[in-house]
């Protein structure tokens, strides 16, 4: 019962930072249907924002979300105007190379600057952990870092459903030529789009480096884990996305036990394929044609 | 009609060079740099039915690169079972595995196939990591002995040079483009384009959409996994990453595409820019150049600085030359050349 | 591009022939591999600079192999027939050495590979192939001695990361615990880069084993330990074979490292003949402190340079040479002798070692001890 529990709260923790991954993703793709191949690229370079704010100027990774978020938001914005938009009517493998290659570029020119050692957050918490009883612990970093995933969905759902600017990009999202004619300016809500994209993705890494690792080709592991999450959740919807995080982070703990710790990667795809196959608007999802 | 005599005379005599090229070079550098050139193209050829020509952008063709380089070594190395032999059974198992893909995949369109693509492709890495008493796990499969091709008694080759595997990847560059070709000027590859063009239209031409697309599938695949299979035994290594990792369904479409999908001589220029330019950022040959020209001294700051940085750096200029290709050659090289080829035209008018 | 790279080759292969003993390098400098193949390039960096100070003239030809199997077969195809090397150094991991050393037999070029773990490199029965470092056998055999040298564990958990090196480590391990009569109570694979090893560590826990046998690179033996700590899991001994558990970096995480136990093939504080100021060098240059790949490079490239010298450059000779020469450096005693159905295969000799106050003290072999063992683990504090 211990394993279980224990199972089951390191994954739900892990999944609000997935969940963050998943958002950043789903909003990009919902206004532009342009799938990120380098979102996980992007994801990096925030964990090296945040590496640099704490080893050259001593700020705590949490603090450095501070810095990480609109840093992030204006390099997404200027990848957007620069490369993506371009490519916005081009045919779908175009888009994804492009972002391939950026995605390259990325995790290259990082290794240039940093070589591609591992590089390591310690913080006075980095393993500290509060017992909840039972032999269960809660690994403290992991729980601010869900806090703060919840916080900022939280503010992102509000922005996007009560101000004009969100209510923008919902529409533009929905349809995006009715809303050119409706007199929304749509290349400026692809840019904020992608932006704020590239800020949740920056603030997921910012938020997970106390507990995990840095290096030039980590963006691997989480771009395929971004699609995962997005399309489960139903692409281009917030809340599915929160789901989805929660839902891949708990499966992936939880088959790590019961199946194996080699399989369960495989049990995500497997979900995943499932869940294209027999809901492929996702979870939350509406149908579309 | 003297136009296509005048073609035909220029592909005969490439042929033949390319024939006679093992007479005459003995560099097995270079042998071995034609035969990485024959696999490219016979790779990207291998997509550009299922990408270029059916429109169905598949990014996990590692699948069947890696069912047919996985099949063959390992039937070779349990059973002893001679890879021309073996390839047939990848074969067999490469069409079972293509159909059961197709069989989800093809319910899904635009990105939601791609995704579904890449998953699958995934789950087959993952299950050759963890099937270790089949595949070895992430160790791996090493075959260093090749048994001689016989006919009957007499030993056509024992596979101790490169030659042998010159005229196989030959054969194989030359197979995927004559099949190509005989795609594109058929029925099929008329239907494969009303469906790249348009799903439903086609549909509602009668066209039965997921027939061809699983024709298309299929073709595609078995070509992939005989690429496969020819790189298993050329190298006489597989692990999952090498074969069955993403980054090898990236670089298969990323020939294709830099070269210009759907047309047939795209994939072969994609190989013929691709292969050597990575070589030549990857050993550091761009350096190596520019000193022996004179342009950068070997000793300088600037030389040094080069040496040290360019090797490292060629992924990078790798994703630089992506990114300006699809942005400034949206149609590949091949369609560049072609507007280019149009504009003389007309400049000539 | 072609005629171009073609038109290159006719201008390298007709320029004089220099004196210099022309050595090739194959590692992974770029990849995913990377991280450790900057080890090896900066031993041999090292190596060069002393060896052109002690007047040799030595040409390196360096190649990036990516990491990949088939561009490394690439690169040696290119050493040994356009740049007509002596001998190669390299290349870094098990997959690109195997394959590289087919080719290596094929064209008779000495290779002498620096770092390679897998065993069946060097029992191939190849003239031509040389290996520095022990084979993955020797970390699990001295680790497991260690253990039950110390102590009297009964059951063990094993938990290692999916690619060749932790699987063949393992699997050796698994083979000589069973000859030992200890119980395996756990036996997990874990795909390297996972966030969240704490469900699989809270499994262990429940069995509740006396030794941990963990085989990581740096990040995830951090990251192990980290999450080993906040579970609670308490074993008599932490084991941890392979490069992670060795580095600077996990001995300064000194909340999670103290008391594990781990071995190594080279370690600054041995007494072999410039060790300690190789290390020393080695800083001063680079900034970072050497992993043991480093001085397996350096003794490596050392060898292959001397040997290629006396030799004159010829290959016959050099392999010759290396087969029956005796080094003393570094790397302490090098021979490339055949035993145990290795061919060509250094028997070298693999430290044990404890993090104790934050630092790496060998342990065992008791002549090179340098501290007495802490046994069991204390409690997690």
């Amino acid at each position: 019962m211990a394993v279980f529990m224990q199972s089951l709260i390191s994954g739900i923790l892990i999944g609000g930072v997935y969940a963050l991954i998943g958002i950043g993703l789903t909003l990009i793709f919902g206004v532009m249907r342009v799938i990120n191949f380098a979102h996980g690229d992007i994801l990096m370079v925030g964990m090296y924002l945040t590496y640099l704010a704490f080893t050259v100027l001593g700020i705590d990774p949490f603090v450095s979300v501070l810095i990480t978020f609109p840093l992030m938001f204006l390099f997404g914005g200027f990848l957007q105007r620069v490369f993506i938009n371009r490519v916005l009517k081009a045919v779908a493998q175009n888009q994804i190379l492009l972002t391939i290659g950026l995605g390259l570029i990325m995790s290259n020119t990082v290794m240039l600057i940093f070589t591609s050692d591992y590089k390591l957050i310690t913080t006075s918490y980095s393993s500290s952990t509060l017992k909840v009883g039972g032999g269960v612990s809660v690994s403290t970093p992991l729980l601010i870092s869900f806090l703060i995933t919840t916080a900022i969905t939280a503010v992102l759902y509000w922005f996007l459903l009560k101000t004009d600017t969100g209510q923008a990009i919902r529409a533009t999202a929905q349809d995006r030529d009715a809303a050119q004619l409706m007199g929304i300016n749509v290349k400026r809500m692809s840019i904020i789009a992608f932006g704020l994209g590239s800020a949740l993705a920056g603030t997921a890494g910012a938020l997970i480096s106390p507990t995990y690792y840095i290096f030039p080709q980590v963006g691997a592991v989480f771009t395929l884990k971004a699609f995962v999450i997005t399309v489960l959740g139903g692409m281009g919807s917030v809340v599915g996305a929160m789901l989805g995080g929660i839902l891949i982070g708990v499966t992936e703990s939880l088959s790590a036990v019961y199946i194996s710790s080699g399989w369960k990667d495989v049990v995500v795809f497997v979900l995943f394929l499932l869940v294209l196959l027999f809901k492929p608007s996702g979870l939350m999802g509406k149908s579309r044609t | 009609m003297p136009k296509t005599i005048l073609k035909a005379a220029a592909g005969l005599i490439v042929l033949a060079l390319l024939m006679a090229i093992p007479k005459y070079v003995e560099s097995p550098y270079a042998l071995h740099m034609m035969i990485l050139l024959f696999l490219s193209v016979s790779m990207g050829q291998s997509w550009n039915i299922l990408g270029g020509f059916a429109g169905q952008y598949s990014v996990g063709h590692a699948a069947y690169f890696g069912v047919g380089a996985y099949t063959t070594m390992m039937l070779m190395q349990a059973k002893q079972i001679p890879p021309w032999i073996g390839v047939w059974v990848g074969m067999v198992l490469v069409v079972a595995v293509a159909l059961a893909i197709g069989s989800i995949c093809f319910r899904l369109r635009g990105p939601y196939f791609v995704l579904a693509s890449i998953a699958v492709a995934e789950i087959l890495r993952l299950s050759a990591i963890n099937l270790t008493t089949l595949t070895n796990g992430a160790e791996g499969i090493l075959v260093t002995e090749l048994p001689a091709f016989k006919i009957g008694e007499r030993v056509v080759t024992d596979f101790s040079t490169k030659v042998p595997f010159y005229y196989i990847g030959l054969f194989l560059a030359l197979l995927t483009i004559g099949i190509t070709y005989s795609v594109q000027h058929s029925k099929l590859g008329y239907f494969f384009q009303a469906i790249r063009e348009d799903q439903d239209a086609a549909h509602s031409l009668g066209i039965s959409i997921s027939l061809y697309k699983n024709i298309a599938l299929g073709i595609s695949a078995v070509l992939t996994s005989l690429a496969g299979a020819f790189y298993g035994i050329y190298v006489g290594f597989v692990d999952p990453p090498t074969v069955l990792g993403l980054d090898v369904s990236v670089q298969i479409m990323l020939i294709c595409i830099i070269g210009g999908m759907g047309t047939l001589w795209g994939p072969v220029l994609g190989a013929l820019v691709l292969v050597p330019m990575s070589e030549a950022l990857r050993s550091n040959m761009v350096t190596d150049l520019l000193v022996r020209v004179g342009l950068v001294n070997a000793d300088s700051k600037v030389g040094l600085f080069l040496k040290e940085n360019l090797a490292h750096a060629h992924v990078l200029l790798y994703g630089i030359l992506v990114v300006l290709v699809i942005l400034f050659m949206p149609d590949g090289l091949m369609g560049f050349v072609k507007k280019l080829a149009r504009r003389r035209k007309q400049e000539a008018v | 591009m072609r005629k171009h790279l073609l038109a290159l080759g006719a201008i390298l292969a007709l320029s004089p022939c220099v004196m210099a003993q022309k050595i090739g390098v194959i590692n992974s400098m770029s990849g995913p591999e990377a991280p450790i193949g900057e080890n090896i390039t900066n031993g041999i960096k090292l190596a060069e600079e002393d060896l052109k100070k002690k007047g040799f003239s030595l040409q390196l030809v360096w190649e990036d192999d990516t990491g990949k199997p088939q561009i490394s077969m690439s690169a040696m195809e290119k050493l040994a027939t356009r740049d007509n090397v002596v001998g190669v150094v390299g290349p870094y991991t098990s997959a690109c050495s195997n394959a590289v050393a087919r080719l290596a037999e094929k064209y008779r070029v000495p290779l002498l590979i620096p770092a390679a773990a897998k065993e069946e490199i060097t029992r191939q029965g190849f003239k031509n192939v040389f290996r520095m470092n022990a084979p993955a056998d020797k970390y699990a055999s001295s680790l497991i001695d260690a253990a039950t040298s110390l102590g009297k564990p009964k059951s063990i958990a094993f938990i290692y990361e999916n690619t060749d090196f932790g699987t063949s480590t393992s699997n050796t391990a698994k083979d000589y615990v069973a000859k030992k009569g200890m119980q395996v109570v756990a036996d997990v694979a874990y795909p390297k880069g996972s966030a969240d090893y704490r469900s699989t560590l809270a499994q262990i826990k429940s069995k509740n084993p006396d030794l941990v046998f963990m085989v990581s690179y740096v990040a995830d033996a951090i990251l192990l330990m980290r999450q080993s700590r906040e579970v609670g899991l308490q074993p008599q001994a932490f084991l941890g074979a392979g490069a992670g558990f060795t580095t600077a970096e996990f001995a300064n995480e000194r909340a999670v490292s103290e008391n594990v136990i781990s071995c190594t093939q080279w370690t600054e504080d041995v007494n072999w003949p410039g060790a300690k100021e190789f290390g020393k060098r080695y800083k001063a240059r680079f900034g970072k402190e050497p992993s043991y790949h480093a001085a397996c490079a350096y003794a490596s490239m050392v060898i292959m340079a001397e040997t290629a010298r006396a030799s004159g450059g010829d290959r016959a000779k050099t392999r010759d040479g290396l087969k029956a020469g005796k080094w003393n450096g570094v790397m302490g005693e090098v021979q490339f002798a055949d035993y145990d159905g290795f061919n060509n295969q250094n028997n070298h000799q693999m430290l044990v070692e404890q993090i104790i106050s934050g630092n790496y003290e060998t342990i065992l072999p008791s002549r090179f001890a340098t501290k007495k063992a802490i046994y069991p683990f204390p409690r997690w504090k």
